[in-house]
């Protein structure tokens, strides 16, 4: 203990030196845990005044710690190790007081160490040895953040008996996971557990955090699911200009004029910001807690992860309660007093004034970190600073001579038994499969898969104000579902619900938008657009409009926008489908089709029905700038001879690029409106289809929501009924079948064989003698069956004789009750007497049947065979 | 062949006939009497059925230029003829025919379907151009040799073929024989052939039809090394250093050179001729990578310049297009306004405003088009520049390499020189002791003849060398300047053709307007 001595003298030293420093310039003093010692004493009352107070506000936290005490556990099923110490750890106690004491003696203003608390058996347990590295079968598992999700939603939190202090229980971690309740402490305990079985470099942490942090009190955060991911924008390589780039055109503008314009977006840019700038902080103020009196002295415990392993670039904290992680720069961790894993446990001696934000987590450095054990981790000592390296390496050496005799050996095995999570478990995760988080401006609730009938797995609700009262949005999760619903977002401002579906929904449904379930109202359907036959990709819609957008069709059509008019009214009838809407234009735009020259592939067509107009415009040249178009008008005149005037050349008038000698004639003209008055027909029967198909969608949907069916995956075998009801077929199949052969199995021959002398080859004429003995004890055996049966017969005929003798001698003097009794008596026997008769008939019939079938078998038997071939 | 109308005189194709047929054949029902009122040109039909005519000769028929279909079956045709110019055809019948060979239909490329069922056929060839060939129809006909069936494994789209009713279909193993040879068929003699029966006949034919596809792959193999190498060669023209990476130009200069043969077996010549040589070979090697490599630089200058050219043409033509959406959008609300519009002033202001944005709209695309135009020719000067220099730089490098050739052999004439003189001395003395051809040692008569013999020779290899610089740097000159002048043609057609096109748009926005005023004016 020399170097901590030294050390500790050292930082009297310097802290006396500061401290004559501070006393000079009355600064106020910064150190956290300084202030604590110094100013608890004077404020004992008003703390408690305030604890009271405070665990007035906890009332939100419905577990009471007295929920989770030693009484509501059952210890009588615990094995040995969790009951008492063995001789190793009994050492490890000692060489632990040891060290307190000594860390004591040194440290004087110092708490007490966090070393040995008692286990859920009252026996004191090293804390290093509760944790128990175990590598999950799950591979959700593998890596830290799922990890730590787990714990914190497998878990629910108790909060510490004392806020001030290490809790003086820790249990091991297979009780928590089975009452699934713990403090801080059980949290990083099993957290860490994980973490280290999965190769991670994660320790223990007892320290001081923020009042939030203790309490999980996430009211303060924002909620991770509402953060916006930033998209990155990725900025466009450059090209370098190639060197026959153009020049651009001269730039004829003022630069002058340029300039005082820039000038003046600045400034109001700058106004802006400035103005966002005060109303964010106006905000934060409003938002900003009050001052926690406990501040920096409150216990928490969390878990370090180091860099190095399992390729973490960075150490970083993980806040077990919640999941999150942090660096090691978070202003919510106020102090580390010691820290530990499986192998050993060190001791900060690192000053803590400014949070953890200057800690160095060299553990090898033994000036920053005092370790209990020797041997175990010195791989850390950092060898960027080689002076210090090679003073560190005399210490060591030092120490080593020094303390080799008591202290060289290793941490015992864990105490704790193997940490389990059965699958059933881990699928439920939440305490009885439901977790609420109450985030800032934000509430999460969360299911388990199938406890809801709806299939609802996760549902954030988004708040206006920080009371929560006014709901912003809605938004929920849902898995399992058969019309594969996958979340459902409501704006409850703007009245829009946005269901979202993964692939498979019967009509190839992606996302559906919309205010009401009502026909011919806003809305937005987009589709997967490989499951549909017509490559629908999006459709929209308005109470005067329908828009569709196609892609990857054989025609080419990628858009059409179909306007309606007025619905014409008719009596009786107004539903949509008997009476449609009428149309009034029809847009149709087409992909290049490259295998039609520009000019005759049409790019956009216009059906304007009313006007009986048809616009047409086609597609562009490569290395042209105007386009062809024609527009046909159709009107069915009469000459002066009465003849109906098929086609005039005004009824198409038409721009060409460039003009060909063709498409003048009147013939071209008159096909081609032909052509198109045929695909116009076409175009409105489609527009007709797809409105039927929104109204069977909007049909669907609503059964879909009411039935909310969900899908079990055949390879679920817990709930999937029908693999259930297979498997227990199979498993019915399987028995009788054993049955069967053990039945098979029965060896008539058995005994007859064991009177032989053994290990001796039969003669034939022991096998004759085993033949005739197996069949005439088989004789004697039916004779046997058939004279007992006989023989209760005979009993049974003498009996209701005697009765009924009995009865007729005393007819006269019986009462009614022994009549009747008499009565059911004989009605009985006679019943017996029958079933004896005809058992005794079966009998009959059936022994010279089964005679037979025991010769014929003894024939066949494997062993006698050879013996009886020569007599057959 | 006895047809009922066999007693009718054979008729000929002409105009009245071809009409008649397509009047028939053309539109039916309210498209008739447009057509009748247009009258309809031979070059618009696409389809003509000319069945039982008895026409004896095909004629006339060049002006279907555009024809798809056509049916001439059951006719008494002799000969195929007259078809050269129906390019477009994919459908042709000429079955029940007189028809005895097949001809004339090499630039049919486009043709799917042939049916020549029911003539005299006996052989199959002549088809080599129809590549797209999908259905053949040979049946009743004079064919008689199996080995016609292998000439038609060339057509790889073929999937239907009727042979039935020939010599050949009698045969026992017709069948199996169609179906080894001819794998891809489909329907035989208008009859699914089964997948058995492809087994059937792979198995049976198996070693036949491995060999026949040996010979077929290994002359696969060897048109495409030809290919290959005449694809290097072209490649090498294209640097224009063909042949300069051997002992070619050497070759050739001893090549015509007789003095230069017989003397090559003085004592000592053959070493010094094969240094000669090795040196020479090393230079023309140097000059032929060189060559190469310039190509490769001229390639990439070439290359960039199209793409940016292309880039800049492309950017100008979205501004164009972009600037004229914006106008039409604009331009049919226009139309509706002025439409609606009764009072007459406020018409004439519309129509005013109207034919403003008209011609403003042709000042952005015309301002347009010349800022391009003056991009361009700058670009185009400056490639200009700078493909001049390249080529230069390459000549003039190569002119180098030359004058080392030269050099060389200025140096191995001097050496040949001094070793005839001493032979001669030698002779002349008697102190030879090698033997010499007769044709050589007749030039050891004295000085003056082997002087001017290896003269002679030298000036000879002096030819050759010159004669490969003057191609070499004559063809690079002259394909500088063509590419120079086809971007300066080309850029100026590209000009006129957008000049004429934004005319050609305005006109016709113009024109739209005018009628507007007339219409008015009229109502």
């Amino acid at each position: 203990m020399e170097v901590l001595k030294e050390k500790v003298e050292e930082e009297e030293a310097a802290e006396r030196e500061e401290a004559a420093v501070r006393a000079e310039r009355g600064e106020k003093m910064t150190r956290p845990v300084e202030v604590r010692r110094e100013e608890a004493p004077m404020t004992q009352e008003m703390l408690r005044d305030l604890e009271k107070k405070l665990s007035d506000i906890d009332l939100a936290i419905p577990e009471k710690p007295s929920t989770f005490t030693k009484d509501t556990i059952d210890i009588s099923n615990l094995p040995v190790s969790y009951q008492s110490n063995t001789l190793k750890e009994e050492h490890l106690l000692q060489v632990a007081d040891n060290f307190s004491r000594q860390y004591n003696h040194l440290c004087p203003d110092r708490v007490p160490l966090f070393l040995h608390p008692l286990n859920e058996c009252e026996v004191p347990k090293f804390v290093s040895t509760t944790i128990r590295p175990t590598l999950m079968p799950y591979p959700e598992l593998y890596n830290w953040d799922t990890c730590a999700q787990f714990v914190s939603d497998f878990l629910s939190m108790v909060p510490l008996p004392d806020p001030l202090k290490p809790p003086p229980y820790l249990y091991s971690s297979t009780t928590v996971l089975k009452y699934q309740k713990g403090n801080c402490f059980d949290y990083s305990t099993l957290l860490c557990s994980m973490l280290l079985g999965a190769g991670y470099d994660a320790y223990c942490v007892n320290g001081y955090a923020s009042q939030d942090m203790c309490q999980m009190d996430l009211t303060r955060d924002v909620c991770p699911l509402t953060l916006k991911h930033q998209e990155v924008v990725q900025e466009k390589e450059k090209v370098p200009p190639k060197k026959y780039t153009i020049k651009p055109p001269r730039d004829l503008t003022s630069r002058f004029e340029q300039e005082q314009e820039t000038k003046k977006q600045e400034e109001t840019k700058a106004e802006e910001q400035r103005r966002l700038r005060e109303e964010e902080e106006h905000l934060l103020d409003v938002e900003k807690a009050k001052t926690d009196p406990l501040h920096g002295l409150r216990v928490h415990s969390w878990v370090l992860v180091l860099s190095g392993k399992r390729e973490v670039p960075e150490s970083f904290f993980i806040d077990s309660l919640t999941a999150r992680s942090y660096s090691n720069q978070d202003d919510h961790f106020l102090g580390i007093e010691s820290l530990w894993n499986h192998k050993n446990y060190w001791v900060n001696m690192q000053d803590c004034w400014n949070c953890c934000k200057d800690l160095v987590f060299d553990l090898g450095d033994p000036v920053r970190w005092e370790y209990l054990l020797l041997g175990a981790e010195k791989s850390h000592l950092s060898l960027t600073e080689e002076e210090e390296d090679a003073l560190n390496d005399d210490y060591d050496v030092e120490n080593l001579g020094k303390e080799d005799e008591d202290k060289s050996f290793d941490m015992p095995s864990s105490w704790v038994e193997q940490i389990e999570i059965s699958p059933e478990a881990f699928e439920t995760r939440c305490p009885n499969g439901k977790k609420v988080i109450q985030y800032k401006r934000a509430k999460l609730e969360k299911w388990a898969p199938y406890l809801n009938s709806n299939g609802l797995v996760c549902c954030l609700t988004t708040y206006e104000d920080l009371e929560c009262t006014e709901t912003l949005e809605i938004k929920e999760w849902f898995q399992n579902r058969e019309d594969m619903l996958e979340l459902k977002h409501i704006n409850k401002r703007t009245g829009l619900n946005i269901d979202y579906f993964k692939p498979g929904h019967p009509q190839a449904l992606r996302m559906h938008s919309y205010k009401s379930m009502q026909p011919e109202m806003d809305r937005v359907m987009e589709f997967y657009d490989r499951a549909r036959v017509d490559g629908l990709v999006k459709r929209e819609e308005t109470p005067k409009t329908m828009t569709e957008y196609y892609r990857g069709r054989a025609d080419f059509l990628s858009y059409r926008h179909v306007n309606f008019g007025d619905r014409v009214k008719k009596l009786a009838l107004n539903s949509a489908e008997s009476n449609p809407r009428p149309m009034v234009k029809i847009t149709e735009r087409f992909d290049r089709n490259p295998e039609k020259p520009a000019d005759e592939d049409v790019a956009e067509r216009v059906f304007l029905i009313l006007d009986e107009r048809i616009q047409l415009r086609y597609h562009c040249r490569d290395d042209h700038i105007t386009a062809s178009k024609r527009e046909f008008l159709r009107r069915t005149e009469v000459d002066s001879k009465g003849n109906k005037i098929v086609m005039t050349p005004d009824m198409c008038i038409s721009f060409e690029v460039e003009p060909m000698e063709h498409t003048k004639k009147l013939l071209y003209q008159y096909e081609a409106m032909m052509k198109l008055r045929n695909e116009e027909k076409l175009s409105r029967h489609q527009a007709w289809e797809s409105e039927l198909e929104v109204l069977e969608i909007l049909k669907l949907r609503e059964e879909e929501e009411e039935e909310h069916k969900l899908t079990i995956s055949i390879y679920d075998t817990k709930r999937n009924e029908k693999s259930k009801e297979y498997r227990e077929a199979m498993e019915r199949v399987m028995h009788e079948e054993h049955l069967r052969q053990m039945e098979a199995q029965l060896d008539y021959l058995a005994p007859f064989l064991a009177q032989l002398p053994p290990n001796e080859k039969m003669t034939r004429w022991q096998a004759m003698r085993v033949k005739d003995e197996c069949l005439s004890d088989f004789k004697q055996r039916l004779i046997d069956k058939a004279n007992l049966i006989q023989a209760r017969f005979e009993k049974e005929t003498q009996e209701l004789q005697k009765k009924q003798q009995w009865y007729q001698e005393n007819q006269v003097t019986l009462t009614a009750e022994d009549e009747d009794l008499y009565l059911s008596y004989c009605s009985q026997a006679m019943f017996r007497i029958r079933i004896l008769e005809q058992r005794l008939n079966r009998h009959k019939e059936l022994a010279p049947l089964k005679y037979l079938a025991l010769e014929e078998k003894l024939y066949k038997d494997p062993r006698l065979v050879e013996f009886m071939k020569v007599f057959v | 062949m006895n047809r009922p109308y066999n007693s009718m005189e054979p008729r000929v194709m002409d105009e009245d006939m071809l009409k008649l047929a397509v009047g028939e054949q053309g539109p039916r029902d309210e498209a008739r009497q447009l057509a009748r009122q247009e009258g309809i040109l031979f070059k618009d039909v696409l389809s003509l059925r000319l069945d039982f005519q008895n026409i004896l000769r095909i004629d006339g028929l060049w002006q279907f230029e555009n024809l798809r279909k056509l049916q001439l079956d059951n006719n008494i045709i002799e000969k195929i003829e007259g078809l050269e110019h129906l390019v477009h055809l994919v459908w042709l019948d000429l079955s029940f025919n007189n028809i005895e060979a097949i001809e004339g239909l090499d630039t049919l490329v486009n043709l799917e379907d042939l049916s020549l069922f029911n003539n005299r056929i006996s052989k199959i060839d002549s088809l080599d151009g129809l590549v797209k060939l999908q259905v053949l129809s040979l049946g009743n006909n004079n064919i008689s040799h199996m080995m016609n069936i292998i000439y038609l494994r060339q057509f790889k789209d073929l999937r239907t073929l009727s042979l039935s009713g020939n010599p050949i279909a009698e045969a026992e193993d017709y069948k199996m024989f169609i179906c080894a040879y001819l794998p891809d068929l489909v329907y035989l003699d208008f009859r699914r052939i089964d997948d058995h029966m492809k087994e059937l006949a792979e198995i049976k034919y198996q070693y036949a039809i491995d060999e026949l596809k040996q010979r077929e792959h290994l002359i696969q193999v060897r048109l495409e090394e030809e290919q290959a190498r005449r694809e290097e060669l072209e490649e090498h023209k294209a640097a224009f250093v063909e042949h300069l990476n051997g002992s070619f130009l050497f070759d050739s200069m001893y090549a015509e050179d007789t003095e230069g043969n017989k003397l090559a077996h003085l004592p000592g010549v053959s070493e010094l001729l094969q240094a000669y040589k090795d040196k020479f070979v090393i230079i023309c090697l140097n000059i032929f990578e060189y060559g190469l490599k310039q190509q490769e630089k001229r390639k990439v200058e070439l290359d960039t310049f199209k793409e940016c050219v292309q880039e800049a043409i492309q950017e100008n033509q979205e501004q164009g297009k972009h600037r004229i959406a914006k106008f039409e959008e604009k331009h049919l609300l226009n139309l509706n306004a002025i439409r609606d519009e009764s009072e007459l002033s406020s018409f004439e202001m519309k129509i005013a405003e109207y034919s403003q944005d008209v011609s403003e709209l042709f000042n952005v695309l015309m301002t347009l088009e010349m800022q391009l135009v003056e991009q361009l020719e700058e670009t185009i000067n400056m490639f200009e520049r700078n493909i001049t220099d390249l080529v230069a730089l390459f000549i003039e490098n190569v002119q180098s390499l030359m004058a080392q050739c030269r050099d060389l052999e200025n140096h191995h004439h001097e050496k040949l020189l001094e070793i005839a003189i001493n032979t001669l001395e030698k002779i002349l003395k008697g102190e030879l002791d090698e033997d010499l051809p007769e044709d050589a040692r007749a030039l050891f008569v004295d000085k003056d003849t082997i002087v001017n013999a290896v003269g002679t020779s030298h000036d000879l290899h002096l030819l050759k060398i010159d004669n490969r610089e003057d191609e070499l740097v004559t063809r690079t000159n002259s394909w500088c300047s063509h590419l120079v002048d086809t971007i300066h043609k080309d850029e100026i057609t590209r000009n006129r053709r957008r000049v004429k096109e934004i005319n050609q748009y305005i006109d016709h926005m113009q024109n739209e307007l005018d009628n507007l005023e007339c219409s008015e004016i009229i109502d």
